[in-house]
């Protein structure tokens, strides 16, 4: 397959950055996404170039660290996938394809494709556990969890935290990572206790890192790997107002 | 040097609370005065990072990811395993701590072992009420499921996710730590070097990957927990940034290398397609319960797989084995698909793989209830393949997977520098020469939550009396000199091949020669195989960009070079051990029918490797059996 | 705290009070379909009853205020929101994930509040505030009303005006609906199919209402 590359390089925070152009001549429909990019890296290096920079790491779409914006869409044309599960055979011979980091101004580039994540890591620090220390556990199967319940706190938390849905919405609204991760300790029993401390806390951060509000155009569901629901950022706002309400 | 690996003296059920009473202890207010430095953030790291903070120790934690989030615990699907018999099946923690033991093939300690299973049950009730979803049945109460090749169901899940889940709730309580200023995270730092003082680990230097700035951190002990090294084989079901440079350096300040020849090559990954290829995605080792495996009777067969008719497949692990079948162990069914491929009969379009096939199970189920089991490894499959496994056979290869092989650790999990402690998947301590599925996940979190956090104290008590060192110390001016001029010699090279080149050139080696099955003269041809790569690669490799950015060139090329190391050492140890155990299968040592033999009289140890000047010195800690007698594994 | 948050419940519950006037609005309208001396009598007697009722009056000024809020968060929001996104993407296939209208609410709602405008100027500024061509009483002496409204709508460019601009009211309307009830917390899976229906069904009726209704008074 015949490629033609328009990628997105950026030597740094500070620098402009430009959209590059790179032809790939001997890519087969086989390799992945990712791979297509090493092995394009690889030409560079022999050409003595600076390999373009980009996050990836398990490359079996679990980890969340790969994500790109892939040809006007978070980690591709497919939906529901992560990048790393991108195959060239979802693209044609002599295809151009536009690379781009995710864009977001609370994900600032650090350089070419990778952007800092870290708001999330922080929306996390802000209440999404629960307060209590190894050793402290009672009995697993002293508290049933009804089967519906765990199910649905399940689908909340399979969320790996790629920012495909922050990369994707025009406002940069971190409301589904943040709702999934609060639905999901929210209905579980155990989350209980800190249940509006948590909503009100993580809720405000997101505020804080400058992500702005949903606006639901449901793009961030189309494109989450792990096809988490746009429901619930209702119930998040749900959760919100009873805690400003009861908490 | 002897290898003291201070178990505890007493019954074995009695070992581990005897060791927490004759273990010392420190008092709330001087925990806050001792630092401990934990190097990586899986599921051992940040569980250990996060309890060693709530009981008041300084914690500084590292990992090379952009978040502590992205472990490759994550990667786990299948479960983790625990004694809690919820199924009234007749398990208990010594039959799980004699299938772990006997999975391993009588190659670890008994009392390790026994403590691995013993804190199976807490640990479910920890993660329970930290939030992790496990599967629910309708009345609330938790699910179980088989896992290979143990006839009781101990197995915990939440989907098939399991790992992302456990790590997830990991990273919370970690990032709980951090927001109350008792954890400080290092993101994006990657561990170059350790720094030993008087003997003692005393801490370590790091690159921070985005600015290329070499960095100084000392500690009171230092806490490795950086997982699998698998990538050696470079393809491997493992991530693409896993690496062992942190244990291999340790190793080279002194740090025993245990057992480095014991990795596990799981059955069921995906096949490699390309020579371009990055990584063997693993498929959950539960399609085997249902899924049949079989070749071509003909070699090369040219037909599709639905085209080929019942009597012209050879379903040769129900051929082979015909009470475990398709079940068959890991090691015993990955050894198996590559004597079929390696005589011909691979299937794919590299004939490298072997068929996996649901049609019988589909025809005897129904649709619906393959969809129901295995839905999401379906789609998944699908996902990457573009091939719809409900339609045609799956086709599934071997893959480079588990490190049981690691840092050489005590019964208190400190490795034989002392202060310097190895945890997860990164030592070696419990799995033996063969990991039993949905232990690691286990493994890892025991030793980070539960062992580590109530031995550690023991060292640092003592270390109570003696002032930490500071960075400005020779000991530190010197390691990281030393580690600026070794980046600064690769990047000097300037040769004409690329990381990658060399990355697939030691594969091809480890792969053919000390993978699934290993012989004396393929193994010595595989070390001057190596060293030649070595050399090589130290004057022709080429890495673009500069020392002082965000250079993933180099950060690949820094963990090649200690890649390459280790695959000389992993050959050696392979070589040494002439015996076929677990997943280390020498085929001068195998029955007329292809078994492994095993020799207790001569092998009961576990080789634990000193690096001495550039040459691996040969310790052997004894495995003495007080409460079970070995036998011989028998899946026939 | 929840600044953001809160902008956004202003935004819905005035946005939802005003879904609510468009189908009273939209009703009253249906009467200018009568033939001509019947609807006449009949849009004349509701147009002076509600001038004339203090509940009414009341519920007007809630109007004004929606309107106001609805525009001024409205801004606020996309200027915030416009705020998180400083560099936009090269190539953005949106259409791909997500409706055109979701995307674009804001230029929606600038060309609706361009109609407000011209249609306050039209209607309200002259019967109430008794701007521009004096408001002539019928033979029941209430404020001739029709004829404002038949007048307008025989010049040719006013209906097109008024007809073309049903479409975006429409739109705007098709996502706001549903939206808004997510923003207050309406989470209920299978309710939120209803109420994506439900809101087509509205937006459609409404804006298929109002896009009619000047053409067919053009042609009477």
């Amino acid at each position: 397959m015949k490629i033609k590359f328009k990628i997105w390089r950026q030597e740094g925070p500070e620098d402009k950055g430009a959209i590059k152009e790179y032809t790939v001549n001997d890519l087969t429909e086989e390799m992945s996404f990712l791979e297509a990019l090493d092995h394009l890296n690889e030409q560079l290096v022999l050409k003595n170039e600076e390999v373009i920079a980009f996050e990836h790491d398990c490359r079996e779409g679990i980890c969340g660290q790969c994500g790109v914006f892939i040809n006007g869409r978070a980690h591709g044309p497919i939906n529901n996938i992560t990048t790393c599960q991108l195959h060239m055979r979802s693209f044609n011979d002599g295809d151009t394809i536009f690379v781009e980091p995710w864009r977001a101004k609370s994900f600032p580039v650090i350089k070419d494709l990778i952007v800092d994540r870290s708001a999330f890591d922080r929306i996390i620090e802000h209440g999404a556990f629960i307060s209590t220390n190894t050793g402290s556990a009672p009995e697993a199967n002293a508290l049933p969890i009804p089967k519906a319940v765990a199910e649905s706190a399940m689908d909340a938390a399979s969320c790996i935290g790629c920012g495909a849905c922050v990369a994707t919405c025009k406002n940069s609204s971190a409301a589904l990572f943040t709702s999934a991760k609060i639905n999901h300790l929210n209905n579980l029993p155990q989350g209980k206790a800190e249940e509006h401390k948590r909503v009100e806390e993580m809720t405000a951060q997101m505020d804080i890192e400058g992500f702005g509000s949903c606006t639901f155009t449901g793009a961030c569901e189309v494109e989450c790997p792990e096809n988490i629901s746009i429901v619930n950022i209702a119930e998040m706002h749900a959760r919100l107002m009873k805690a400003k309400i009861l908490g | 040097m002897t290898l003291d690996s201070k178990i505890p003296e007493g019954k074995l059920e009695d070992k581990w609370s005897n060791y927490q009473l004759n273990s010392q202890l420190i008092n709330p207010a001087n925990k806050k005065k001792l630092n401990i430095i934990v190097v990586g953030s899986g599921l051992a790291g940040a569980g250990a990072a996060s309890t060693l903070a709530e009981l008041g120790y300084d914690v500084q934690c590292f990992c090379y990811q952009d978040s502590a989030r992205r472990a490759h615990s994550v990667a786990a699907q299948g479960g983790i395993n625990a004694a809690k018999n919820y199924q009234h099946d007749g398990d208990s923690v010594y039959r799980m701590f004699y299938d772990t033991l006997k999975g391993g093939d009588f190659r670890s300690r008994e009392a390790n072992t026994y403590r691995l299973a013993q804190l199976s049950a807490p640990l479910i009730d920890h993660f329970v009420q930290q939030g992790v979803p496990f599967a629910r049945e309708y009345g609330g109460t938790l699910v179980n499921r088989s896992f290979g090749g143990v006839q009781v169901q101990r197995t915990f899940y939440a989907r098939g996710q399991t790992g992302q889940q456990l790590l997830l709730a990991a990273y919370s309580q970690l990032y709980k730590m951090v927001r109350a200023k008792k954890v400080k995270m290092y993101p994006r730092h990657e561990m170059l070097d350790l720094v030993v003082i008087e003997g003692k680990a005393k801490g370590i230097i790091t690159r921070d990957l985005v600015t290329g700035e070499l960095k100084r951190f000392a500690a009171d002990a230092v806490v490795l927990a950086t997982g699998g090294y698998s990538r050696v084989f470079r393809l491997s079901t493992l991530a693409v940034g896993c690496n062992g440079s942190a244990i291999w350096k340790a190793h080279k300040k002194g740090a025993f290398f245990a057992a480095p020849s014991f990795t596990q090559i799981h059955p069921t990954a995906l096949p490699q397609t390309s020579e371009a290829q990055s990584k063997l995605t693993l498929m959950s080792e539960s399609l085997r319960n249902d899924g049949r495996i079989w070749v071509p009777k003909q070699k090369g067969d040219p037909r599709k797989a639905n085209d080929i008719p019942e009597e012209d497949r050879d379903y040769y692990l129900e051929r082979r084995y015909p009470s475990f079948g398709n079940l068959a162990p890991r090691d015993i069914a990955s050894r198996a698909a590559k004597e079929r491929i390696d005589a011909g009969y691979g299937c794919g379009k590299l004939n490298n793989a072997v068929y996996l096939d649901f049609k019988t199970a589909i025809d005897k189920l129904g649709l619906e209830t393959i969809k129901d089991r295995y839905g999401n490894l379906f789609s998944m499959y699908q996902k990457i393949t573009g091939i719809d496994a409900y339609k045609e056979p799956m086709q599934i290869s071997p893959a480079a997977h588990f490190s049981m092989g690691g840092l050489w650790v005590d019964y208190e999990l400190m490795t034989s520098i002392p202060g310097l402690y190895a945890i997860g998947e990164c030592n070696f301590s419990d799995h033996g020469a063969n990991r039993l599925g949905a232990n690691s996940l286990l493994q890892a979190s025991i030793d980070g939550y539960f062992i580590l956090p109530n031995t550690i104290n023991n060292y640092l008590a003592s270390e109570m009396k003696v002032d930490r060192p500071d960075t400005s110390h020779p000991e530190f001016e010197k390691s990281e000199l030393e580690t600026s001029q070794h980046i600064d010699k690769l990047l000097a090279i300037n040769g004409s091949k690329t990381v990658g080149h060399f990355h697939r050139v030691l594969g091809k080696v480890m792969w053919q020669e000390c993978a699934m099955s290993r012989n004396r003269s393929g193994l010595e041809k595989a070390i001057v195989q190596i060293k030649a790569i070595r050399d090589q690669f130290w004057s022709d490799v080429k890495i673009t960009g500069g020392k002082d950015e965000l250079n993933t060139e180099l950060e690949k090329a820094l963990r090649l070079a200690d890649f390459i190391e280790l695959g000389i050492l992993m050959c050696m140890d392979a070589l040494e051990r002439e015996e076929s155990c677990g997943a280390h299968f020498r085929e001068e040592f195998q029955t007329e029918d292809g078994e492994a033999v095993r020799k207790d009289q001569n092998f009961s140890y576990v080789s634990a490797w000193e690096f001495e000047k550039g040459n691996f010195k040969l310790h052997k800690e004894e495995l003495f059996f007080e409460f079970v007698k070995p036998s011989i594994r028998s899946y026939k | 705290m929840h600044l953001k948050f809160i902008r956004k419940l202003i935004l819905a519950l005035s946005g939802l009070f005003l879904c609510l006037f468009l189908i009273v609005h939209l009703s009253a309208n249906c009467l200018l379909i009568f033939p001509e001396a019947t609807a006449r009598v009949l849009y004349n007697t509701y147009s002076t009853t509600l001038r004339e009722s203090t509940f009414i009056k009341v519920i007007s000024y809630f109007l004004y205020a929606s309107i106001i809020l609805h525009v001024w968060y409205a801004l606020l929001t996309t200027i915030s929101n416009r705020k998180s996104k400083p560099q936009k993407y090269v190539v953005n296939r949106t259409n791909e994930n997500s409706t055109w209208s979701s995307q674009n609410m804001g230029l929606i709602g600038i060309l609706i509040l361009l109609f407000i405008v011209v249609h306050l100027a039209n209607f309200w500024a002259r019967i109430k505030l008794g701007l521009g061509e004096e408001v002539l009483l019928d033979k029941h002496g209430n404020k001739d009303v029709y004829e404002v409204t038949y007048s307008l709508f025989q010049n040719f460019y006013f209906v097109i005006f008024y007809s073309l601009l049903a479409f975006p009211l429409g739109l705007h309307l098709h996502h706001g609906l549903k939206s808004a009830f997510k923003t207050l917390g309406f989470y209920h899976k299978k309710g939120l199919e209803l109420l994506a229906k439900v809101s087509l069904i509205y937006a459609l009726i409404i804006s298929v209402g109002f896009g009619l209704i000047p053409i067919i008074v053009y042609f009477k």
